[in-house]
């Protein structure tokens, strides 16, 4: 028979109580099998068995109170005898609490794992994730900053380019010259959050080129002869406006003082969806009757609305109208996208006190705000491009 | 060269210590006869006496008071605080005058003490036995701060640290203490203080850690491995001052970096790294830094101190975080 005396179980302790048993005589137990939970002044421990043998006599019952070197377990030993270190109240018991232990080794040579020789492409953390989110791979994008850092710039100058035939040429492309809505085809979800990222982009774009001016006037069109076509008529007066001052038909690029005007009227239409601006493009805006107007604005609009619009129908155009008084709003600074150069704005409809000759009237009127990129487009362009809009708006039919 | 734990390393590093020098002096609480709670200073006083191995009362602001005074007068103390929680009322000591007295005499007065203590929870201690209080040594100018996670860099560095002319606080990861052995001789050669090691070499993701969590993080990188998730760990080892530049030159290959540490999350050391890569290495990173790490509120008592430390789960978790920004 082998005894087992209580340990110290901590910082000096003198004794013990037991809170439980887990062995009982005659179990078979092994080296580090728990025996007995002690607590004492400090903590509950577990103390495990240093021996492989069988259980004789437990010396005492829970709650009762151990002396620190008191008989606490009788053992038989298996015929191996004992394999507990010679003092296994130093190598075990004298901690707090219970201490992890094990023979793993650890290696002294230094790992094999080796690392493969890559360098990476440094990116500014927006650039990395608009690549992301444009699926561009941003290793086949030369950066133009500081140790080949990739720029935000950068990312935008390397987004698809559309098919030559889809796109008017611009005597020098740069990434102030793109429509902002490149990349949108697809109806993902991830496409849907880059809508309001692009347009983001697209407005500080603006911001930071585009020489603002909005000039404001009104329609009278108490004179329609029936209930009309609000968006068609919009779109007719835009290709008169145009008739009347081309210059508002044109794309601009201020780092080469570039300028175009285009011959056919590409109307960008805003449309508010719920993940941001979308602006489908409506094609020959100036050479379509009212028929084909609508059905195009209804093919856009449904488009947009469930994001099925392929992207040739979003890009590249040369005017833009935001038809924002639907709900409210009367007057607004819309703002110019580059590279065009003019937005016209439409406000809610109103019935308005006007001076007829001498008389007071109420009209029906549609509030109009025409935005402008004064670097190219002189204040006198525009009025008369508005001139020309209002003229067309007034007609009774 | 024998097979030893971490704590046998430092046994072995403080006699190695005291038989060299015999300005070395070791002071502590119950270090003497009773050979220290953890049994680091086992024999020691048996062997070199009482006067270079002192038991003091239980008063953690006298240990640090008197190592400094010792100090001063040229002898270099070894104190043990007992456990971390303890340590408190020394901070006064540690922070107004340990760490000052190099600076307030202009130079001609160093304080070469050495505070070991236990890191870190994981032993079913009781309440003030598991913290892990790093960072209110790392904010004090004129203090290193180390934190060995093997036998033999316990050796090392503990040689190096008693060395050192200025004071060190030597943590000790409590559950590593007999986790493993390792094959250590007594030769008496000190580590280098300011460096991180890297203890796996990868290409995915870097994982910085310290003290007794490089145990979970190599476990962690292992199971990546067989995902053919390759992760660098690093550890830090030297966490004032922190070897930056290891970490950088990591962080610009992988893209990636988890911070892994058991002590609370807020204004935890791994804040520090974190913007330091931010400053000197965001263009480099592929993904937002992510820090693994016990909670902000008390370390829990024993029953629960498993749900507190981050486990293999949790730090694979926060890899996969990174793999997917």
């Amino acid at each position: 028979m082998t005894r087992f005396t209580l340990p110290d179980l901590g910082e000096g302790l003198q004794e013990a109580e037991i809170v439980r048993w887990h062995v009982a005589v005659g179990d078979q137990v092994k080296v580090d099998q728990p025996m007995v939970a002690m607590e004492t002044a400090k903590a509950i421990v577990e103390v495990p068995s240093p021996f492989d043998g069988v259980i004789v006599a437990l010396h005492g019952k829970p709650g009762d109170t151990v002396g620190t070197g008191a008989p606490l377990v009788d053992f038989s030993l298996a015929a191996t005898a004992a394999t507990a270190t010679t003092d296994p109240g130093i190598a075990r018991g004298g901690v707090v609490g219970r201490m992890p232990e094990s023979d793993t080794v650890i290696q002294n040579a230094p790992q094999a794992n080796a690392r493969t020789a890559t360098r990476r492409t440094r990116a500014v953390p927006a650039a990395r994730e608009l690549a992301r989110r444009l699926n561009i791979d941003l290793d086949a994008i030369r950066g133009s900053g500081r140790d080949a850092l990739v720029t935000l710039d950068d990312v935008l100058g390397a987004s698809p380019a559309a098919p030559a035939a889809a796109k008017p040429h611009i005597p020098v492309a740069t990434s102030s010259m793109r429509p902002a809505m490149e990349g949108t085809e697809s109806g993902e979800i991830e496409i849907l959050r880059s809508l309001r990222r692009a347009m983001a982009q697209s407005m500080t774009l603006a911001r930071d080129n585009v020489m603002e001016c909005t000039v404001f006037d009104d329609a009278d069109i108490e004179g329609w002869s029936a209930q009309g076509d609000y968006t068609v008529r919009l779109l007719r007066a835009i290709g008169a406006g145009c008739r009347a001052e081309p210059g508002l038909n044109a794309w601009f690029d201020g780092s080469t003082q570039g300028r175009r005007l285009f011959h056919h009227i590409q109307v960008g239409i805003a449309v508010d969806t719920r993940d941001g601006l979308l602006v489908p493009v409506i094609r020959d805006v100036g050479n379509r009757d009212a028929a084909a107007l609508r059905a195009e604005v209804n093919r856009l609009k449904a488009g947009a609305r469930d994001r099925t619009l392929p992207a040739t129908d979003l890009r590249d155009f040369t005017i833009m109208l935001s038809n924002f008084g639907v709900m409210a709003g009367r007057y607004a600074t819309p703002v110019v996208v580059p590279p065009s150069v003019a937005i016209l704005g439409a406000g809610r409809i109103s019935r308005d006190v006007v001076a007829v000759d001498n008389r007071i009237e109420a009209h029906r009127r549609i509030p109009l705000s025409l935005s402008f990129d004064h670097r190219c487009v002189t204040g006198g362009e525009a009025v008369r491009f508005l001139a020309g809009v209002i003229g067309d708006l007034q007609l009774p039919a | 060269m024998a097979k030893i734990t971490l704590v046998d390393g430092i046994n072995m590093a403080l006699g190695r210590a005291l038989a060299d020098d015999p300005d070395v002096v070791l002071i502590g609480e119950d270090i003497g006869i009773n050979g220290g709670v953890f049994r680091a200073t086992a024999g020691l006083q048996q062997k070199f006496g009482t006067l270079r191995v002192q038991d003091t009362p239980l008063a953690e602001g006298l240990i640090a008071g008197m190592a400094v005074g010792m100090a001063a007068q040229g002898m270099k103390v070894v104190a043990e605080i007992q456990f971390m929680g303890f340590l408190y009322p020394a901070l006064d000591q540690v922070a107004n005058h340990m760490a000052r007295l190099r600076n307030r005499t202009r130079g001609r007065i160093t304080c070469p003490v050495v505070i070991r203590m236990p890191h870190g929870g994981g032993i079913h201690a009781p309440e003030h036995h598991s913290e892990s209080l790093e960072v209110l040594f790392c904010h004090h100018a004129g203090l290193r701060v180390v934190c060995p996670s093997t036998p033999a860099r316990a050796y090392g560095l503990l040689l190096a640290a008693i060395r050192e002319p200025d004071p060190v606080i030597f943590l000790e990861p409590t559950r590593l203490y007999r986790m493993a052995k390792q094959d250590v001789s007594d030769d008496g050669k000190a580590l280098p203080l300011d460096q991180a090691f890297v203890m796996r070499a990868g290409d995915d993701v870097t994982i910085v850690t310290w003290g007794a969590m490089t145990y979970e993080t190599l476990q962690a990188a292992e199971q990546l491995g067989q995902e053919g998730i390759n992760a660098e760990v690093i550890d830090l080892t030297s966490l004032s001052p922190i070897d930056h530049d290891t970490i950088l030159d990591s962080v610009a290959h992988t893209g990636r970096l988890v911070i892994v540490h058991e002590a609370a999350r807020n204004a935890g050391l791994g804040a520090e790294i974190a913007a330091t890569v931010a400053e000197k290495a965001l263009y480099d990173l592929l993904a937002p830094i992510e820090r693994v790490t016990g909670y902000d509120t008390v370390m829990p008592y024993f029953a629960l101190e498993r749900a507190y430390i981050p486990t293999v789960a949790r730090i694979v978790e926060g890899v996969r975080r990174t793999l997917q920004g």
